[in-house]
């Protein structure tokens, strides 16, 4: 009875949406307003106004860059509100030396995936960095790096036992490299203030070209290390460590 | 049947308003509450692929701009708008797991209809 009047609910909701869907026009069509209002000029100017090629990076750090702090206030609010909802079930550090969290099971894993996931990590962790790094050049940016990090930590904390991984939990409960998306933006807003006048500008000057690209480097360095702890940091507090 | 031309011809759309559909009667008719997440974060993917559908463009390359790239260009704007989601439905998804935890250390169920019993 109560599945029918669900199913019966989203049939209502589907159908004026399928209504709405059908009057847009149509994906691809080059003439769409997505592509003749703000993004015909992003693509216009935009690699020589950000001075990154991967606009999607550009729009992030360059035009939207408001819209990124707002982003990475974000996901440090929901580590703190993370943190507030579950209070730690030991002291910090206690997790290191025993099992926290009221006796869970000890995961049994294979020596093959134990090797596998060994060998695998410092190639994930070069990916990660590049990723990061050549963000306004190639497909990533900080939080694409970030979220392989995070992963990799994740990872590693499940496959390997407490004693190898120990600078792990310390690293993501580290305050400043959690913060460091904040951080780095904050930097970056007051260099952009100093040297522009406007919070998260960038000077435009040709001859400043290299100051602008180590800020939006700076800003992809935080937010990608900073994510990457963020999500480990709520990985292990959601365990129970 | 041009409505139902207009629809066959924006099918990408209709995917995403049925995954929505499917995540939101997830939501609905599930009373686990890590059921209800998980409905949640179907919608949220629905709502996703319909912002980057809407971006692309008929033979269309990735918004890379270089000497070795032409155009088309894919729009970057509801790209970036859509990575700035996925960070959102991360946190929202972070949070809605320690909340349970916290609700399953409480009242050691997460089923909504014995949680209101406990009530």
């Amino acid at each position: 009875m109560k599945r029918a009047l669900a199913a019966a609910a989203m049939v209502a909701v589907a159908v004026p949406m399928l209504v709405a869907v059908s009057a847009l026009p149509r994906p691809g069509a080059p003439d769409g307003p997505v592509h003749t209002q703000v993004a015909a000029r992003y693509l216009a100017a935009g690699a020589a106004e950000t001075g990154a090629p991967n606009l999607v990076t550009g729009v992030l750090l360059g035009y939207r860059s408001f819209d990124t702090f707002g982003e990475v206030m974000i996901i440090f609010t929901a580590l703190a509100a993370v943190m507030a909802a579950l209070p730690a079930t030991g002291a910090d550090g206690a997790a290191d030396r025993q099992p926290a969290g009221g006796g869970l099971p000890a995961i049994r894993v294979s020596p093959l995936v134990a090797f596998v996931v060994r060998f695998t990590s410092p190639f994930i962790a070069a990916f990660a960095l590049w990723v990061i790094l050549k963000g306004h050049l190639f497909p990533g940016g900080g939080f694409q790096g970030g979220a392989i990090l995070g992963a990799l930590g994740i990872l590693l904390t499940i496959v390997l036992d407490r004693r190898r991984v120990w600078p792990l939990p310390a690293v993501a409960r580290s305050r400043l490299l959690q913060a460091g998306g904040p951080l780095a933006f904050a930097v970056v807003a007051l260099a952009g203030l100093w040297l522009t006048g406007y919070v998260l500008g960038y000077p435009a000057d040709p001859a400043l070209h290299a100051v602008r690209s180590l800020m939006m480097l700076l800003l992809e360095v935080g937010i990608g290390f900073g994510g990457g702890a963020i999500i480990l940091a709520l990985f292990l507090r959601l365990r129970g460590d | 049947m041009t409505e139902v031309d207009a629809l066959l011809q924006n099918i990408d759309y209709a995917a995403a308003v049925i995954l929505f559909c499917i995540g939101l009667y997830v939501v609905v008719a599930k009373g686990n509450l890590i059921k209800k997440l998980l409905g949640l974060n179907i919608m949220e993917t629905a709502v996703f692929a319909f912002i980057v559908t809407s971006g692309m463009v008929d033979g269309g390359h990735a918004p890379i701009v270089t000497e070795a790239a032409t155009p088309p260009f894919a729009s970057p704007l509801p790209h970036a708008l859509v990575l700035t989601g996925i960070v959102v439905a991360v946190s929202i998804t972070a949070l809605a797991l320690a909340l349970i935890v916290e609700v399953y250390r409480r009242y050691g169920t997460i089923e909504a209809d014995e949680l209101r019993e406990t009530d």
